[in-house]
């Protein structure tokens, strides 16, 4: 059980790191995705404390600014997103590669007991691929998941390479309405 | 104007931090003039409770589902402790208690299970193939 699942803890970081390499190599060094990066950090921020002055006044012309750079974060964003897009693909190619063959290498095995029995709609994924009914037993692929979950992030934050809290909170902003500015 | 002012905005920002930012993350009612710098002590706060609270989970070890449920009271909980009554901080000043509370909960969650997962099942299971 120890060798399985640390094994798994290994692969994990290991893929994660080799992930955020890759993306290093493809996109966060490249000037524009850095030139991009600091320009939505610093509208996000701006437009926060813009926000937060003038969030309950009703003023025809603040209101206006604030929409007009909305737009020009918008469009950063997008920008940003296009940057990563490309390298995103090619990473995710080569990764799906990589899981489907440590799939086959865990295939049908239990890698460890789970001590608790999970919801109906994730026991398809903690089973997936073993036999018997037993839904204690964990697949692979639920503890790799797991694993990536808390170690790719953590990664992404000790490097530095996390998007800043303003700037996803912006982005999340533009998807849904905006209570303020009805 | 306006790049001057940011200018002397983040000089003072970064020579008023005297104390280290963990120092100042366990001395109660801080100073915290960057909100990042408190919303990273509250995520890496977070990270190191659900790994250790994983790893006593497991070695009790806890099963079911009072396990999932006492690790998300006493991590919600330490968390709103902390903010509310040893740092004292101005929960609208971060957005509400709200957004406090979830800072990096998924992240927490995962490195929870993984090593609740990882040390029930070295410790306290036995494959029946070996058995």
């Amino acid at each position: 059980m120890w060798a399985d699942t640390l094994l798994i803890v290994f692969i994990s970081i290991c893929t994660a790191l080799l992930g955020e390499g890759l993306t290093w190599l493809m996109v966060y060094r490249t000037e524009k995705y850095q030139k991009l990066k600091t320009e939505v950090e610093k509208q996000s921020k701006k437009l926060e404390k813009r926000k937060e002055a003038h969030g309950d006044s009703l003023d025809k012309q603040h209101k206006k600014k604030i929409e007009r750079e909305e737009e020009r974060l918008k469009n950063n964003n997008r920008d940003l997103s296009l940057v990563k897009m490309k390298s995103m693909f090619a990473i995710g190619f080569a990764f799906t590669a990589l899981l489907s063959m440590f799939n086959s290498i865990f295939d049908g095995r239990v890698v460890a007991r789970l001590p608790f029995l999970p919801l109906t709609w994730i026991q398809g994924l903690s089973h997936r691929n073993l036999p018997g009914n037993d839904y204690y037993d964990c697949s692979f692929i639920f503890l790799y998941i797991l694993c990536t979950m808390s170690i790719r992030q953590n990664i992404q934050k000790l490097l530095g390479f996390a998007p800043s809290r303003a700037a996803s909170k912006q982005g999340n902003n533009l998807f849904g309405p905006t209570p303020q500015f009805k | 104007m306006s790049t001057k002012t940011k200018l002397v905005e983040k000089n003072g920002v970064s020579k008023s931090p005297t104390k280290s930012i963990l120092s100042r993350a366990l001395t109660s009612n801080s100073e915290w003039p960057d909100k990042e710098e408190f919303l990273d002590v509250i995520y890496w706060a977070r990270q190191a409770i659900g790994i250790i609270l994983g790893v006593f989970w497991g070695f009790l070890p806890l099963k079911g589902i009072i396990g999932l449920a006492l690790f998300a009271l006493i991590n919600a909980g330490v968390i709103y402790f902390y903010f509310t009554n040893f740092q004292s901080v101005e929960e609208e000043e971060f957005g509400g208690a709200w957004e406090l509370t979830k800072e990096g909960f998924m992240t927490s969650f995962a490195g929870f299970l993984v090593t609740w997962i990882i040390i029930y099942s070295g410790l306290h299971y036995q494959p029946e193939s070996l058995t």
